[in-house]
């Protein structure tokens, strides 16, 4: 079985500025990953050229070992902001990407509406939910574009502390319980201990991968998981390498 | 609507009518100058047939210079919206044209159109096309760029990018247009009934002005305003059945 995401030796910059530096990272079916680092570390970018929107400049990216660059429609993306349309129904925002696809369904939405705890707003607009309940409606969108990929660039980002919180526990349910490749950004160390399985931790730029850390902890995974002395030393190991100090 | 909202404007428009009537009650002033409210509604129960006929006339070429013109204006936009180039091309010679005066070009257009409805309606085209030509290419142009790299990032072509996301995201701005061009419509058609028409309300009111009726002609005022009322309220329904779930951001 191949891995879901192999990126190999890319390499990405745009006019003088190098932001990408033979970068490798692989995400193995099933499997949760996070990347963390310095903001304006490429890591947009990165999904960028992972989704197929820019075409390296070296350097090769596979999904399900296949050659994935310049290809598009291959992952499910949730952006940093929900980016949900205002027109649409939170049934029609979520069906999106299988409209795309050529695959639409309402049924598959409403059954994945009702699993998830969104079934009250099926036939509301986006202004009408909060920001926390737009991010869940987002998060749905990718999970049911039915990609085995599901790329998330730092969709927490925006959310107060106790959302945050709150949207961790309603992901890691879902996932734990349909399995899918995850590849998570974000610059909240605790999020990416706490979520994943793997981490890579980015250099500023040009990025290139700093080191990548195995998550020691098991699945189904709680909250009390941050109080571990393990978690405390890997949370320390992280700060220090982000803020430069070394070890 | 509720009261709050139109009980405010109808109140100063019974006092502003009543003030007249009263003012040319007072003052004596002579009917051909400045008719009374009264002498204005005995005016238009006098002349009911004939108006109606030429209201109808108006209505008429009204609708069809209108439909022109919004046909006009948002082919104008999707193409110029599509093709980058034609838009730097042709986007400051609409701007031009707009500062035309039509009332210069339109016996031009009598002498290379004919009296018929031809030219009548390019008049109308003419003052419509523009508001909805640019309220749409703006609408077209400003899309959520988030939205945008979601869609691409899911495999959407230029055809999905186009009807799923940026004209859907345009319509609001479409009905700004839409309704400017509403309110301009019957200006345009009484305007092209000015080239020499038999019928309508522009024709009307070049008759009775020569006559120096003036209560006949605020008559046709008032027709003039209540059909760019009822017209705009017509967009604003159409676009209160259309547009769904907005106001977000």
């Amino acid at each position: 079985m191949p891995d879901t995401l192999r990126v190999a030796g890319v390499n990405h910059g745009f006019k003088d500025l190098e932001v990408l530096k033979n970068l490798d990272i692989s995400v193995k079916q099933g499997e949760f990953v996070s990347i963390i680092g310095p903001s304006g570390s490429g890591k947009s970018t990165l999904f960028h050229l992972i989704g197929g929107l820019l075409t390296p400049a070296s350097g090769t990216i596979e999904i399900n070992g296949a050659n994935a660059v310049g290809r598009r429609g291959l992952i499910g993306y949730m952006p940093q902001a929900p980016a949900l349309m205002p027109w649409r129904t939170i049934e029609a925002n979520v069906i999106l990407a299988r409209e795309i696809a050529g695959k639409k369904d309402r049924k598959i939405a409403r059954e994945w509406l009702a699993r998830v705890g969104l079934d009250g707003f099926a036939r509301s607009y986006p202004h009408q939910l909060s920001g926390g309940m737009q991010q869940r409606v987002a998060f749905l969108r990718a999970l049911i574009s039915d990609q085995e990929l599901l790329c998330l660039d730092e969709p927490f980002s925006a959310l107060d502390a106790m959302t945050r919180a709150d949207m961790h526990r309603w992901l890691l349910d879902i996932w734990e319980a349909n399995r899918r490749s995850v590849l998570f950004v974000t610059h909240n160390i605790e999020e990416a201990l706490l979520l994943s399985d793997t981490v890579y931790v980015f250099s500023h730029r040009p990025a290139t991968v700093l080191e990548k850390i195995t998550v020691p902890f098991g699945r189904p995974r709680r909250a009390e998981v941050v109080d571990d002395p393990e978690f405390v030393k890997l949370r320390r190991r992280l700060t220090d390498l982000l803020t430069g100090v070394p070890s | 609507m509720t009261y709050k909202k139109w009980l405010p404007p109808a109140i100063t428009l019974i006092l502003l009518i009543a003030g007249w009537q009263v003012y040319t009650t007072v003052s004596g002033i002579d009917a051909w100058l400045l008719p009374s409210p009264k002498d204005i509604g005995d005016a238009a129960i006098e002349q009911r047939d004939a108006l109606t006929t030429h209201t109808l006339a108006t209505v008429e070429l009204t609708l069809y210079g209108l439909a022109a013109g919004v046909a006009a204006g948002l082919l104008i936009a999707i193409v110029l919206h599509l093709v980058p180039f034609l838009r730097a091309a042709v986007y400051p010679l609409l701007v031009i044209s707009q500062n035309v005066p039509i009332i210069a070009l339109a016996p031009l257009l009598v002498i290379w159109l004919g009296f018929g409805i031809a030219p009548k309606i390019v008049v109308i085209v003419l003052v419509c096309f523009f508001p909805v030509a640019v309220a749409t290419l703006d609408g077209l142009g400003r899309s959520d760029a988030l939205i945008a790299d979601y869609l691409r990032m899911s495999g959407a072509n230029r055809r999905q990018l186009f009807t799923k996301l940026q004209w859907p995201h345009a319509l609001p701005t479409m009905f700004s247009g839409l309704k400017i061009a509403a309110t301009y419509s019957v200006f345009g058609a009484i305007i092209s009934e000015w080239l020499g028409s038999e019928k309508g309300i522009g024709r009307y009111m070049i008759v009775q002005k020569s006559a120096f009726r003036a209560d006949r002609m605020f008559v046709a005022i008032v027709i003039v305003v209540v059909l760019a009322l009822a017209i705009f309220g017509l967009v604003a329904l159409l676009e209160k059945l259309t547009v769904r779930g907005r106001r977000h951001a």
